[in-house]
């Protein structure tokens, strides 16, 4: 694994290609699927890519007993992990198009017969938290080198069991879990300060033992350096990952809005890269 | 052998799983700060590595078992079955989904925490978790059947739900079957005017009921279902067939739960006249279990009379 800016040596190319193609897919599923949450999707893409560009996860499953897990607890995200895999040659457009269908596997929040994901029923916001500290619990307890990446929603932190769950992993020391907070500000209802007031976020991870980085979420070479930081801290780490809901379409940028049209969707995916 | 009987059935779990650890290293135990009251602490002294307390949180305590159970091991996870419950759509959406080796250990169920009030006596965890497709479902009757019970849902394959009481019990099972079986039905007494079908802590009371009808010339049969799903279907129906009239009794809502699969399943199959017995409503604070079957009319006199009822209207 390479540590060049910008730079995946795994597929030999370069990060910002991955995270415009899988900009340019997202939007794509978009025009066939307006079901999707392309907001959400949009702001993660960055640091989907820096999880599986860098080599940290691998779409390609049989990869040895000290591999690392993923879990989106932010499952309707999804998307923004498909279009990653697209971009990375492990998915077919003609796949992408077929998403949200009864019979794709490509659902619209992981499932059991979704590829690539080691979590495949997060959608339920604050469970995958759970998941995450059992993995990165049983791992431990296995001897196992493994980490588990966890990326949660903002607006996820209103979940009461969001907090159960992050107290047993400073509790419990669990420096092999990551977890990556996209903090877009957007939730269902509208701006997340709106609806909730989260209060002061770093405060909170930092009272319950958390090591707390704060990082441009669309920024890809600040997302890994905090990656690399997290992994060697000695308190279970959080990344704050400052983005925005729906960046680059311009129509849902910074709104709740879930939909576009068909013709604004391609104009999007045939203009970005 | 270990001499069950003077346990109690919540002594009869921790030692269940502290044995279960000896023998199985992928046996992980979790509670919610319920350590020492569902008797977990017995496992967690002799296994403290596999040993975890999530603190006062249900819903958390079920994802981290689903994530435990994604890695490989069969974890337990105990509190209380009231608030066991506050956590069934993470049993919903991350457990039962994937149907993940999870087994949910309800302790203090039915009237079994008397102490503590209907917050704490919980009647309706058998129809919340008999609608999930996947969990198997056990409600034993006396701490020799907890142990076996705990014994042998480590060998099912999918979720598990255990209600467990706390320190009532009347042993009964000890010496009525040889090996527990998930999914068995155990005859207690043959009969062949009405037959009375029982889960978890009532049985002894049925086994007394069929003692009263026999002095009264009724001839009861009494079959104790310690597993509510899969049900036995094909105890139910031999009895059904045999009897023409089947009364349920379970210490539980007389909606969703171990009356109400009976009825579903007769009503479809074989219509048969029948009775559910159970409670209607909450629990109240009182000096014992025995003082609440009282109060709430869970008696060996009343189930007779009920019984009585069935035949002679037939």
């Amino acid at each position: 694994m390479s540590h060049v800016r910008g730079v995946s040596v795994e597929r030999g190319v370069s990060l910002e290609t991955l995270i415009c193609k899988a900009r340019k897919y997202i939007v794509l599923m978009a025009a066939y699927d307006p079901g999707i949450h392309l907001g959400s999707s949009l702001s993660v893409v960055e640091t989907v890519v820096a999880l599986y560009g860098s080599g940290r996860l691998k779409f390609n499953m049989a990869n040895g007993v000290d591999r690392n897990y993923f879990v989106l607890s932010k499952g309707h995200a999804i998307h923004a992990v498909y279009a990653v895999a697209a971009a990375m040659g492990y998915l077919t457009i003609d796949e992408l198009r077929e998403t949200g269908s009864l019979g794709s596997r490509l659902q619209n929040h992981p499932e059991v017969d979704t590829p690539f994901v080691d979590v495949p029923n997060s959608g339920s916001l604050g469970q995958g938290v759970s998941v995450a500290v059992g993995l990165a619990l049983g791992l431990r307890l296995r001897g196992r080198a493994s980490r588990v990446y966890l990326v949660v929603g903002d607006g996820e932190l209103d979940e009461g069991q969001t907090w159960e769950s992050l107290a047993v992993a400073a509790h419990y020391g669990l420096t092999n879990l990551v977890t990556i907070v996209d903090v877009n500000n957007v939730q269902l209802d509208g701006r997340s300060d709106e609806v909730l007031r989260k209060g002061d976020v770093a405060g909170r991870f930092r009272a319950l033992g958390f090591h707390v980085l704060e990082v441009d979420g669309h920024d890809v070479v600040e997302i890994l350096n905090a990656l690399r930081e997290a992994e060697e801290s000695a308190k279970p780490a959080v990344v704050l990952a400052y983005t925005v809901r729906g960046r680059g379409v311009s129509a849902v940028e910074n709104t709740a809005r879930q939909r576009i049209s068909r013709d604004e969707a391609l104009k999007y995916a045939g203009d970005v890269c | 052998m270990l001499d069950l009987e003077i346990l109690t059935p919540r002594e009869a779990l921790g030692r269940a799983l502290a044995d279960l650890g000896d023998m199985r290293e992928d046996v992980v135990v979790i509670v919610a700060d319920t350590g020492e009251t569902t008797r977990a602490k017995l496992f967690a002294e002799r296994h403290p590595t596999r040993f975890f307390n999530v603190g006062i949180a249900e819903q958390a305590m079920v994802g981290v078992a689903a994530g435990l159970a994604m890695v490989g091991f069969t974890p337990f996870a105990l509190t209380f079955a009231s608030f066991m419950t506050r956590a069934w759509e993470q049993a919903r959406n991350t457990v039962d989904r994937l149907a993940l080796p999870v087994r949910l250990v309800g302790t203090h169920a039915g009237f079994a925490d008397a102490y503590d009030g209907p917050s704490h006596q919980m009647l309706e965890d058998l129809a919340l978790f008999r609608v999930l497709y996947n969990f198997t479902v056990l409600a034993p009757a006396d701490s020799c059947e907890v142990y076996k019970a705990t014994t042998a849902s480590a060998l099912v394959r999918g979720p598990v739900y255990m209600r467990v009481g706390r320190d009532f019990h009347i042993p009964t099972t000890c010496h009525m079957y040889d090996k527990f079986e998930v999914g068995k039905a155990y005859v207690a007494l043959e009969g062949s005017d009405v037959a009375i079908f029982t889960t978890g802590v009532v049985l002894p009371f049925a086994v007394e009921a069929a003692r009263l009808l026999r002095d009264r010339d009724i001839s009861a049969a009494v079959v104790h279902f310690p597993t509510v799903k899969p049900l036995d279907f094909s105890q139910v129906e031999k009895f059904a067939a045999a009897t023409g009239a089947v009364l349920t009794v379970e210490e539980h809502s007389t909606h969703g739960g171990f009356g109400s699969a009976v009825a579903e399943y007769l009503a479809q199959v074989k219509p048969t006249k029948m009775a559910i017995m159970g409670l209607k409503s909450y629990g109240r604070t009182a000096k014992s279990p025995m003082e609440l079957y009282q109060y709430f009319g869970l008696t060996a006199e009343n189930i007779s009379a009920r019984a009585e009822e069935l035949v002679r209207l037939r």
